[in-house]
């Protein structure tokens, strides 16, 4: 195979930008004193930190205090859930809210939440993938500690109402939390205009490495920690930092916030271009998620008759790095749980293909994927030789 | 240049690591897969697909060889056409065996499905058989033949199938692979069915069945007279042939010759009752065109490993034959395959529906 290897799984993670690498270098050399130390070494993390928390926080319009550096996403995501629910419940708050739709990192927080007496609520998610904003509030009710949200699903891209959301979950008096990893860099994510307690942000979506995040709390909300240890970022998340990744994550943040409006508009072009070219060649090609508004960088298609495990092997072996949505560790693909949330039936739900599109993509991978995917669909679909 | 691509099922032991090595050795185009047939991880619904130790080992042989891996949930289509035959054939009163159709249908229909997704003219995998002018062959290594595992393969696959470690005696395997620094070189062998957990394949049912399924409830011990000799607590606990579990202090013991849902009766004798001079198999499959005739001598073998018996092919009705064996055998169990020989060649298989204690009566 001559022709270079395409890699359309942006959304399963992205390269560290070189302008990242060079800025986290210096913490993994001279500059690698632990932060909370009170001599030199100690002083120049704690400025790099500090100075890393300042510039995150104004990428999300944001405190300084309202940022706190996590693992990821999953971290943030555990953290807004279990660590509202766990303060809330002692104050007569008796629900979490979520929709089926959500990652697993709220999802499955929640299901421990309901281990520990929450009752799990799940707002209703119609066939375009957007949440039913005129039941929400019904949902909601006045008894929610938190109502955790998706602002871009990282299966579909479809985009939640997240302004109206917030501001209902704030009416009925709950917390609201949105998993934000797939909308930093695509949409704006600013505290000041939105009225999110908690928003969660990872790092190597978005060009800085795996093992870093940002987690937004806005000032003054209550906040039960999932560590114990050091008094480290207020005590809500003890842990020496980790100063490198934190300085990396606060440059990409920026450039992302940078080159959002341009990435958005090339990212767009691309995978409509992809999207009418496939819908044009290949029949009955279903596009998930295609009716309601969508994030520029997420293609989710299903072509009946086919699997995804297969076209995803074909693709690979051909160069094409694409993703079901729904991997998981072992590697091997289950049915996804968002699609079927959607009400796609499970056939072609099974045969979700997922690609998202990121910095290391050109209009030339749009050709060749729009040349290829056709012929390898044939061929799933047990029609070889007719393609 | 490339002798073309080729799926290779690779479960993480060492026979399959050799296989992949080898076939990269020759130039093959390999892919390796391994295919997710259960869930393990029972205490996490929501993951049913994670963290089984055999799959990253498989992928890390695979990315020491170079090769793609990726792996495959076919746990739906394993649950239907192996698991839950599994436990219908106990529940009927048979002794089935899941490998036979997990090659049937799950590595040689479904598994080959994904082959042709990806070109691959070929696919392979670890087991203990040859292919020659066609025709499937028992292994090399007599103790290893794996031949009575798949004999129910759609005949077609022959020609796409290769089986690499099929000329290797297991200790050459292994030597390849240490040669080859596979880290999967000193694995253990592994015996068990692959679903059943710590060998006792009781708890599989207790698990799938109702808790009040004639199978597992009590019933009589009958002797072949009818005289009852005692309970039992459930007669899928029980194989044609077993001893253990059955009343004691007699001159002669006892074995369990039959097993009769109908009355939930487990049926006993004296060990000449289990001598089967001829049986009956259905779902008979042929891997030689043409398919042997009524009159036919052939070997058959009536478990994995026993030495195959001469015997004549006594009548065929559609998927049925009649088998009259020349040696008595002992213990033929219904659900356990019957599996056709000519010398090392395998004819074809089926599964046995019910072993005769008298010889046939040879059609004209």
């Amino acid at each position: 195979m001559s022709a270079p290897p395409i890699y359309l799984d942006h959304a399963a993670t992205t390269p560290v930008r070189a302008e990242v690498f060079d800025a986290m270098s210096p913490f993994f050399g001279p500059r690698f004193g632990n932060p909370s130390s009170a001599h030199r070494w100690g002083r120049e993390a704690r400025a790099a930190l500090d100075e890393a928390r300042e510039r995150v926080a104004q990428c999300l319009g944001a405190a300084p205090d309202e940022v706190c550096f996590t693992s990821g996403g999953t971290e943030s995501d555990n953290l807004a859930v279990l660590g509202a629910w766990r303060v809330l419940r002692t104050q007569g708050k008796r629900a979490v809210v979520t929709s089926p739709t959500e990652h697993k990192a709220v999802l499955v927080a929640a299901h421990q939440a309901a281990k520990e007496g929450a009752e799990e609520r799940l707002l209703r998610i119609d066939a375009t993938g957007r949440i039913d904003l005129a039941e929400a509030s019904i949902t909601l009710g006045t008894d929610t500690a938190v109502c955790s949200l998706m602002w871009v699903n990282n299966e579909t891209g479809v985009v939640q109402p997240i302004a109206e959301l917030a501001a209902l979950a704030k009416a009925q008096g709950a917390l609201f939390h949105t998993d934000a990893v797939q909308a930093f860099g695509k949409v704006e994510v600013d505290a000041r205009a939105i009225p999110f307690d908690f928003a969660s942000v990872s790092g190597h979506k978005v060009g800085a490495p795996k093992g870093i995040g940002a987690f937004y709390i806005r000032r003054g909300t209550p906040l039960e920690p999932l560590f114990f240890g050091g008094s480290q970022d207020r005590g809500r998340r003890p842990g020496t930092e980790n100063v490198a990744a934190a300085v990396g994550l606060a440059r990409a943040m920026e450039l992302a916030v940078l080159e959002r409006e341009a990435h958005w508009r090339t990212f767009e072009a691309m995978r409509d271009a992809l999207q009418a070219a496939l819908e044009a060649k290949v029949p009955g090609l279903v596009v998930h998620g295609g009716a309601a508004p969508r994030a520029p960088h997420i293609l989710n298609v299903s072509v009946p008759g086919t699997d995804s495990e297969s076209l995803l092997m074909a693709l690979d072996l051909q160069g094409v790095a694409a993703s079901s949505g729904s991997a998981c560790q072992s590697g091997s693909i289950t049915p996804s749980h968002v699609l079927s949330a959607m009400g796609v039936a499970p056939d072609l739900a099974n045969a979700a293909i997922r690609m998202s599109f990121g910095a290391l993509n050109g209009p030339d991978d749009v050709a060749r994927v729009a040349e290829l995917f056709p012929a390898l669909v044939a061929k799933a679909r047990g029609l070889a030789g007719v393609a | 240049m490339t002798r073309g691509r080729v799926l290779v099922a690779m479960s993480g032991g060492v026979d399959s690591s050799v296989a992949a090595a080898l076939l990269v050795r020759q130039g093959y185009d390999a892919v390796g897969v391994t295919m997710k047939l259960f869930h393990d991880g029972g205490e996490i619904p929501d993951r049913p697909c994670c963290s089984l130790d055999s799959v990253n080992d498989a992928r890390r042989v695979a990315e020491s060889l170079g090769i793609p891996h990726y792996v495959l949930n076919l746990q739906d289509e394993f649950g239907h056409d192996v698991v839950a035959d599994f436990v219908a054939e106990y529940a009927a009163g048979r002794t089935p065996i899941p490998c036979v159709r997990c090659n049937t249908f799950t590595k040689f229909r479904d598994l080959l499905a994904k082959a042709d997704a990806i070109d691959a003219r070929w696919i392979a995998t670890g087991h203990y058989a040859r292919l020659a002018d066609g025709r499937l062959q028992r292994g090399r290594d007599d103790a290893k033949d794996q031949t009575y595992f798949l004999w129910g393969i759609d005949r077609g696959v022959l020609d796409r199938l290769i089986l690499p470690v099929g000329d290797l005696t297991k200790t050459e395997t292994r030597a390849v692979a240490r040669e080859l620094g596979l880290l999967t070189a000193e694995k253990p062998e592994s015996q068990e069915i692959c679903f059943v957990p710590d060998g006792d394949y009781v708890k599989v049912l207790e698990r799938e069945l109702p808790a009040d399924a004639p199978a597992l409830s009590p019933g009589p011990i009958v002797a072949l007279d009818g005289t009852v000799l005692g309970t039992h607590d459930g007669f899928a606990r029980y194989t044609i042939g077993q001893r253990r579990g059955l009343p004691g202090g007699r001159a002669e013991p006892l074995y369990v010759v039959a097993l009769r849902p109908d009355d939930r009766a487990v049926v006993v004798g004296p060990r000449e009752a289990l001598l089967g001079r001829g049986l009956r198999a259905m779902t008979v499959r042929w891997l030689v065109d043409p398919a042997p005739v009524v009159g036919t001598t052939l070997h058959v073998r009536v478990r994995h490993r026993a030495t195959p018996v001469a015997g004549t092919l006594l009548a065929v009705d559609g998927d049925a034959v009649e088998i009259a064996l020349e040696t008595p055998v002992h213990a033929i169990a219904p659900g356990q395959s019957a599996v056709f020989y000519d010398g090392d060649v395998v004819l074809g298989g089926g599964v046995i529906a019910a072993g005769r204690r008298t010889l046939p009566v040879r059609a004209a």
